[in-house]
């Protein structure tokens, strides 16, 4: 049992490290003090773009109040959902909203946070809310859900 | 629940042997279920994960081969299947086989376009007592924990393998202890995508996906080898089974016997012998001494179960190359 021995010993190491989960991408560091990536698409009262300038809705003022913690400016893409998803996938993008739900066809090309907060759909069923993030920026997407997270 | 799985040729050591091996594999598949249940839970996104989940799942299949097999096998021969039903053990060894083998292959190529096509797997957090933690620390902690107890498993089901003589039950033990390094190599991939190498996680799925693969490879090989009556090995196909020698050396020390060939095949639990038997002379050739030494071959081992002696004017050349003959 010498091995489960060094497993145990190396993964409290690695718990006591910081740097865990890491970006390979490094979007969190970039975004810190930077700027905010953000694609939205249209889906009141999670978000509105008719004046694509200034959007607004429950999900751009959440993005906004991250922004504020992390210290960055966020600059908005208006788009259709395929188009902003193509845009993150390049790299252009650090966030795409749009009152997205956990099962969103994009789960293979994003990475949904863990749900947010839940709605009630016109069926009756429950809806619960995500937002899209790149693939594997895993310390971004750790970073915003436990910004969405708080109470 | 023993009795039903007790072969009625089998001495009471050895069955006594196989009802812990029946208990074992029902005490295997518990734990895998176990093992499953926790894997899915956590497994998310991560490719190594779900390639490790996927290998439990396989996993689960050469246990209940054995268990379904050592049913059948103790049937009692009949009419129709007048040889027994001692191939039962082949043929579930053979399916066990194919399966690791097709998932295998599947699960290699999964890891190899998700590297070539730079998937890259998102791992975000989970609520755990009201504080949001990583998913990769729950991964790792749950892998770490599978670790220790198939490897156990695998020792003592590999002590009983030999004792019994059974392929499936060897397959399985074998698996059950290379099963740490499944556990390693998802451990290692989930604290790749940590560290923001995003690659470790396919790579780990990779190399896991190769150990099905090989474990695939070896027992479709062992299985099909046993089905083409392959000359009968010891359990771990290591070496030729010393059964075969002692039965050939016990009929050429006998003093009405000229020349003997023998050939042994491996039906699974028992050996099935077939020796052809040259007399020195006609009148040596009784009916009393050919059943005396059927049955003294019979008591060389519990193995021997089937002995067919057959008289012959000399051993047929198609059988017959001088160095198989004499094994020396």
């Amino acid at each position: 049992m010498m091995r489960l021995a060094v497993a145990g010993a190396l993964v409290a190491a690695l718990a006591g490290c910081q740097g865990i989960p890491a970006d390979p991408d490094g979007t969190l560091d970039e975004v810190t003090g930077g700027t905010l990536q953000v694609g939205v698409t249209h889906n009141p009262p999670w978000t509105d773009v008719m004046d694509a300038a200034n959007p607004s809705g429950s999900e751009v003022r959440l993005v906004e109040q991250w922004a504020a913690d992390l210290d960055a400016e966020v600059s908005w893409t208006v788009g259709s959902e395929s188009v902003l998803i193509d845009a993150m996938d390049r790299g252009e993008l650090d966030l795409v909203i749009g009152g997205f739900r956990d099962d969103t066809p994009w789960m293979d090309r994003a990475a949904l946070t863990a749900p947010y907060t839940e709605s009630t759909g016109d069926d009756g069923a429950v809806e619960k809310h995500v937002m899209l993030a790149p693939l594997g920026e895993n310390r971004f997407l750790v970073a915003l859900e436990t910004f969405l997270g708080r109470p | 629940m023993a009795s039903r799985f007790r072969h009625p040729e089998l001495p009471d050591e050895q069955a006594a042997i196989l009802a812990r091996a029946v208990r074992y594999e029902w005490l295997t598949i518990g734990y895998l279920a176990l093992t499953i249940a926790a894997v899915g839970i956590v497994m998310g996104s991560s490719q190594a994960l779900k390639t490790a989940w996927v290998e439990d799942l396989l996993s689960l299949a050469p246990p209940f081969a054995f268990l379904i097999a050592t049913r059948i096998a103790a049937m009692p021969a009949t009419a129709r299947f007048p040889y027994g039903y001692f191939r039962a053990t082949g043929v579930a060894h053979l399916v066990a086989g194919v399966a690791l083998l097709t998932m295998g292959a599947v699960l290699v190529g999964e890891s190899a376009i998700s590297l070539v096509t730079n998937d890259r797997p998102p791992v975000g957090t989970v609520q755990l007592f009201g504080a949001p933690v990583w998913s990769g620390w729950l991964m790792i902690g749950v892998m770490a924990l599978t670790i220790p107890v198939p490897v156990i498993f695998g020792r003592i089901k590999m002590k009983l393998a030999r004792q019994l003589h059974n392929k499936v039950l060897y397959a399985d033990a074998d698996m059950n202890k290379a099963d740490w390094m499944t556990a390693a190599g998802s451990i290692v991939g989930v604290t790749g995508i940590g560290l923001g190498f995003w690659w470790a996680d396919s790579a780990a799925a990779a190399f896991i996906a190769a150990s099905i693969l090989w474990d695939g490879v070896k027992n479709t090989r062992g299985a099909i080898t046993d089905l083409m009556d392959t000359r009968a090995t010891t359990f771990d196909d290591d070496r030729p089974h010393p059964d075969a020698e002692l039965v050939a050396r016990y009929l050429q020390n006998l003093p009405w016997v000229d020349d003997v060939y023998v050939r042994v095949r491996d039906e699974g639990q028992f050996l099935h012998v077939e020796a052809f038997v040259v007399p020195r002379s006609n009148r040596s050739l009784t009916l009393e001494r050919l059943e005396e030494a059927r049955a003294a071959c019979r008591a060389l081992d519990w193995k021997l179960l089937d002995v067919v002696l057959t008289p012959v004017a000399e051993v047929p050349p198609l059988v017959a190359s001088r160095s198989e003959r004499r094994p020396s």
